[in-house]
């Protein structure tokens, strides 16, 4: 009797047709990357953009900064600061007490290189690019 | 007779990723039973202690959740309370309440990581997969509230940094019913499987003597019988205002631990529902300068991670970097104490499966 | 309870206790060292039988280190601190691994990093670093930054202002 019991107790557990059937109608969770991704959330911590205009040159960002990825450049006879994506830590400390909201994090996170050096962004005539292109 | 000699293979376990995650140990093996383990952590040693005495307070805020990356919010929220401690700040209402409704949403999220890895080493590769697409509900509402899916970065001397939206308080009730649904998927699937119980049942088995003398913390104390939860012992910040049962069971066995952190994750639902239903307003946070410093003196904080009791001890002497911060972490006894007890004299199939039943951080390990 | 404890250790130790203070749920002591593990054993018998941490702070103006060692009461849920000075030249303190054996790991790693001797203590090997040649790293005359530089900066490697 003890035998039939826990026959039937596997029959039942095992034997789910409709939750089976169930997962035929179902979405995959994972999405196929490059063609397809997730909506970006605004307030994403992501790549920077400095602000020309409002930089003033007082470099608290530099200072705040707890990798120290933030160093000054010169352009145009005035000292912009310049981020190394590869030593940032993403924290938005440098947004958070630049006094003027100069540099600011957005959203874009898909950033991919070979080489260290075009992981500086610099400054170009276009404002904030990256130096390898 | 002529004398034989006899030589016991040496067989590693780690450090690659999958297996013991980053965590070495050799296991002196004879046939099919482990006689003696004896392990070599160090693979994350940032030298973490030190390292916070040449940065001010915001800068090891946001550094300190790489304590344990896996459940970063006790890590933060115990630094920012030893500091607070020392100086007597009143952190405002909303401040308190968001902040402890991040970190039980990252209590849930470490037990279900723990679910899918545990099925992953005993090869149930199903359940970790399925594990794995479930994290990613709790992920999306920490990208919402703090903007990073992993590294939160989110709270500060005096409250958190950022506000919550009554979008992502909407979006976290849904996420909540969807994983109270999950865990009976959990229940049918991973828990009651008859391949999981036979293997983590009467597997590392630990009387309540024994746990204590060696140290032990967390979900791995809760499963011999003893009730000691800090969240109910020393409550701090909102604990005294929510309701939630203790979990703990008495065999002291891997399966045992498995059932006291399912339970634990539905008792976390709840109280992440009572909280959002009783939230205040006003401010989130103090305003306070980068370099502010606090007073002379010191602190000891405990509270309770994922894994067991964390505690902070942290002096300072009026300066705006700390002179010592000592971190306690729970899984220094649990791989480094626990491990080498529970497996002398089993089988080499068993010794992941004691080992994750253990839940051990290695970054907590090493700091 | 702790006024009873309080009372109790009062009597036994009278004059190894320098400072006694209590709170809510906390007492802490501040003791001698010559009597610390006879302090630590009473402490024990009294009913602290889960055994935290040791902690070890580098006081380098008064050449002392402070050895802090947090317990606490499963029956009664209370907390005890215990804090002792030793001299920074040789430190060597008796090891309690024979009344918790889950002292032993936390007294190998402030040996390692502090230097500090725990007589009995049945391993004390390096846990973390390998190979390390230089003095205790944890301690306050090690500087971490000065170190790094020397060792695996090649040239100055900091980012000069660059023209533009």
């Amino acid at each position: 009797m003890r035998k039939m019991g826990y026959l039937s107790d596997k029959f039942s557990r095992t034997f789910t047709p409709f939750g089976i059937l169930k997962n035929l109608f179902r979405k995959p969770m994972t999405l196929q990357f490059p063609y397809e991704t997730l909506p970006p959330v605004e307030g994403y911590r992501g790549r920077h953009t400095i602000d020309l205009e409002k930089c003033d040159g007082c470099f608290i960002c530099s200072m705040i900064c707890p990798n120290k990825a933030i160093w000054p450049v010169e352009f145009n006879g005035r000292r912009y600061p310049q981020v190394d994506l590869g030593k940032c830590c993403w924290c938005q400390l440098c947004e958070e007490y630049c006094p003027n909201g100069a540099i600011k994090l957005t959203p874009h996170s898909m950033m991919v290189t070979m080489d260290k050096e075009s992981a500086i962004l610099g400054l170009g005539e276009e404002g904030f690019v990256p130096r390898h292109k | 007779m002529e004398e034989r000699e006899i030589a016991f293979l040496t067989v590693p376990f780690g450090p690659q990723h999958p297996a013991s995650g980053h965590f070495h140990a050799l296991m002196k093996v004879d046939g099919e039973t482990v006689l003696e383990l004896e392990p070599h952590p160090g693979y994350l040693h940032r030298g973490f202690e030190k390292l916070m005495e040449y940065r001010i307070h915001p800068q090891n805020c946001v550094l300190a959740d790489r304590l344990d990356i896996l459940d970063p919010f006790p890590c933060e929220l115990g630094y920012v309370n030893a500091v607070e401690k020392i100086a007597g700040l009143e952190v405002p209402k909303r401040g308190r309440y968001i902040r402890i409704i991040m970190t039980e949403l990252g209590r849930i999220l470490s037990h279900i990581t723990w679910i899918g890895v545990l099925s992953m080493v005993l090869g149930f590769d199903s359940a970790n997969k399925i594990a794995w697409g479930d994290r990613e509900k709790i992920i999306r509402l920490n990208e919402m509230a703090t903007g990073g899916r992993i590294y939160p970065c989110y709270l500060c001397v005096g409250g958190a940094r950022r506000d919550i939206s009554q979008e992502f308080v909407d979006e976290t009730s849904k996420a909540l019913d969807y994983l109270e649904g999950q865990l009976s998927f959990y229940d049918y699937f991973v828990f009651k499987n008859e391949t999981f119980v036979m293997r983590m049942e009467k597997v590392g088995r630990m009387t309540a003597e024994e746990a204590i003398d060696l140290g032990a913390t967390g979900p791995n104390l809760r499963a011999c019988g003893i009730d000691y939860d800090v969240r109910k012992d020393e409550p701090y910040e909102v604990y005294p205002e929510v309701e939630f049962n203790v979990i703990t069971r008495e065999e002291g066995d891997a399966y045992a631990r498995s059932l006291c952190r399912r339970y634990e994750i539905a008792e976390s639902i709840s109280i992440v529902r009572q909280l959002l239903n009783n939230l205040p307003d006003g401010a989130f946070r103090m305003e306070l300068s980068p370099v502010w410093a606090a007073p002379e003196g010191e602190s000891y904080f405990c509270l309770e991670a994922a894994r067991g009791e964390k505690c902070f001890h942290v002096v300072s002497d009026g300066s705006p970097f700390p002179y010592r911060v000592k971190i306690r972490p729970p899984s220094l006894s649990h791989s480094l104490v626990q491990f080498p007890y529970l497996v002398k004299g089993s089988a080499i199939a068993d010794v992941p499966a004691i080992y994750w039943s253990l839940d051990p951080g290695p970054a907590d390990v090493d700091r | 309870m702790i006024s009873n404890i309080e009372s109790d250790l009062k009597s036994k130790f009278p004059d190894s206790l320098l400072n006694v203070a209590s709170e809510d749920k906390r007492i802490t002591l501040l003791v001698k060292k010559e009597e610390l593990y006879q302090i630590l054993s009473q402490l024990k018998d009294t009913g602290f039988n889960h055994f935290s941490d040791v902690s070890a702070v580098d006081y380098i103006a008064d050449k002392e280190f402070e050895l802090i060692y947090h317990l606490w009461s499963h029956r009664e849920k209370i907390r005890a601190i215990v804090k002792v000075r030793i001299p920074r030249e040789a430190p060597a303190v008796k090891s309690v691994f024979d009344l918790w054996t889950g002292a032993q790991i936390h007294e190998r790693e402030d040996h390692e990093l502090f230097g500090i001797d725990f007589e009995g203590n049945p391993n004390l090997s390096p846990l973390f670093l390998e190979d390390w040649e230089e003095i205790p790293p944890f301690r306050k005359d090690f500087d971490t930054r000065k170190y790094v530089k020397e060792k695996y900066y090649q040239e100055d490697e900091q980012y000069p202002i660059v023209k533009g």
